[in-house]
């Protein structure tokens, strides 16, 4: 169990001060949980302090009764946990084997029989095994990512921590990700931070959505999607004119009759045409960031 | 301290650690051949006591944060100090080989070493005094600015200036306690001893100093 309380952080950069965190407050279960917000949110800011790398400002972050604030604490936690940092850095010189076995190390696996084990069951989870042995730098993007999970899960932790794992990733090892991390998080609480909605569908039951360091919405992603019924709408254009009256187009859809919108936003009455449509998840995360006031980037 | 384990010191040591103490080593063994017998004696000093504290100063300042799986490593729990200790000693380690292999080839060419150094300590005093000293300033710059060129730069230039303008540090009144080139270059000034004393307190409060930086890990990722 984690408990976050008025969890702060302030970085002062170039004479600027930046409020990455704005008194958090979140309980997080065992299980999955998903971290979504844009970017800039102060996600990778709540997964490092969690990691025990960054400090709080103010407030503070507990897991499983080890307070984040202290050192002992924060090696407790280190001694528990699973790592996957937003920009994996690693050996590349080194084949998996050697990063993974190493990684061990670092973590206090000191028996090398019990470690050899770990690093060949994790090496197989992650599908590696036939590649084990090749130097990391040989290696694709998705196959470095394959080797940033599997060091994360070499001393079986009971937190695990992954930011942002599937950017970068095509859309196969994406879903070979999405399902390696629903099968890890039966026996462990699983954090995936990401601004990809699409991944915490298909992976979580609980989230919390967080914007310019707050939690701006905490639940489950039926609850996002149904916040966003009667707010949806398609329509279809047969000009170049889009769709405009504070409407946040979704996406595009090029027909023979003309461009099919989707569309999210407090009223669609400019549009007799606009049909109301169910709202999906991302909708639903789009209409909350709207609705909360915070500015939603799409691509248009 | 556990989890050590020398073979991934090695593995993950950057190539350019050996590789560039090793390139001012073969120069120097090269200028002892291509200068001559009488100017073995010369090219010793000046490489124990200038260019290995120099290169030991710039290795270190990049031997920490040049590191790509740093924040990884910050995940585990693996002590400040441990990390700190494990990218410096290496560093010291290969200037260590290189100062006691160049002095065996000195002497198997003829130098003698007892014209300048009045014994077998002083000689190997020579070297490590100023290379730790340079070593543990170069490590606590590279922290302190949380930027491994710094460090290295801000060595460079203080080795230069005190290399120039020795003679003005040794006739400082506190200046002769913290000239790095006294031990290889004026071994029979009056304040030597204080000097290698002083050296010794100030790498130690550097690294001191470099280990509390380190603990603040969210600087360096």
């Amino acid at each position: 169990m984690i408990t976050i309380t008025s969890l702060a952080k302030t970085y002062h950069t170039n004479g600027r001060t930046v409020h990455a965190l704005n008194g958090i407050d979140l309980e997080i279960k065992p299980g999955m949980f998903g971290l979504l917000g844009p970017n800039g949110a102060g996600k990778t800011t709540l997964m490092r302090i969690l990691a025990g790398i960054a400090n709080a400002s103010s407030g503070s972050a507990v897991v499983d009764g080890h307070d984040l604030s202290t050192d002992a604490g924060k090696r407790a936690v280190k001694s528990m946990l699973g790592y996957l940092p937003q920009e994996l850095g690693m050996y590349l010189e080194l084949s998996a084997r050697q990063f993974v076995d190493y990684m061990a190390i670092l973590k206090g696996l000191d028996d090398p029989r019990q470690r050899a084990q770990q690093v060949d069951r994790v090496l197989d989870l992650v599908g590696l095994t036939q590649d084990a042995e090749r130097k990391i730098k040989n290696y694709s993007g998705g196959m470095k990512r394959r080797v940033g999970i599997a060091q994360a899960l070499v001393n079986d932790p009971s937190l695990l921590i992954v930011d942002e794992p599937t950017a970068g990733l095509d859309p196969e090892e994406r879903i070979r990700f999405r399902n390696l991390l629903v099968n890890l998080s039966a026996k462990r609480t699983v954090i995936l931070s990401t601004h990809i909605v699409e991944d915490i569908g298909q992976t979580c039951q609980d989230l919390a959505v967080l914007a310019q360091g707050q939690v701006i919405f905490r639940g489950s992603p039926v609850e996002l999607t149904k916040a966003a019924a009667g707010h949806v709408w398609t329509l279809t254009c047969s000009g170049l004119e889009k769709p405009d009256h504070d409407l946040t187009v979704l996406s595009m859809l090029h027909l023979a009759e003309g461009t099919q919108y989707r569309l999210v936003g407090p009223s669609a009455a400019d549009y007799p045409a606009a049909k109301e449509v169910q709202p999906g998840l991302e909708d639903g995360y789009v209409w909350l960031m709207k609705n909360s006031g915070h500015r939603v980037e799409l691509l248009s | 301290m556990k989890r050590i384990s020398l073979r991934y010191l090695l593995l993950t040591s950057r190539y350019d650690q050996i590789w560039f103490p090793l390139a001012f080593w073969a120069l120097f063994i090269i200028l002892n051949f291509v200068r001559g017998q009488q100017y073995v004696l010369d090219n010793t000093r000046s490489y124990l006591g200038a260019v290995i504290p120099l290169v030991g100063g710039i290795m270190s300042a990049y031997a920490v944060l040049e590191d790509p799986a740093i924040e990884l490593r910050f995940a585990t729990p693996i002590r400040t100090l441990q990390t700190l200790l494990e990218r410096l000693l290496p560093v010291l380690v290969i200037q260590m080989l290189c100062a006691v292999t160049y002095q065996l080839v000195a002497l198997a060419y003829g130098a003698d070493f007892s014209t300048y150094y009045p014994n077998w300590i002083d000689v190997q005093l020579a070297w490590l005094i100023p290379t730790v000293s340079l070593s543990a300033l170069g490590c606590f710059i590279s922290l302190a600015a949380a930027h491994s060129t710094t460090g290295a730069l801000l060595t460079g230039m203080i080795w230069l200036v005190q290399l120039v303008a020795r003679s003005w540090f040794a006739g400082g009144r506190v200046g002769q306690y913290f000239l790095v080139f006294m031990s290889p270059l004026m071994v029979e000034h009056p304040a030597l001893r204080a000097n290698q004393s002083a050296l010794t307190s100030l790498s130690l409060v550097l690294i001191f100093a470099s280990w509390m930086l380190l603990r603040r890990q969210e600087r360096y990722i």
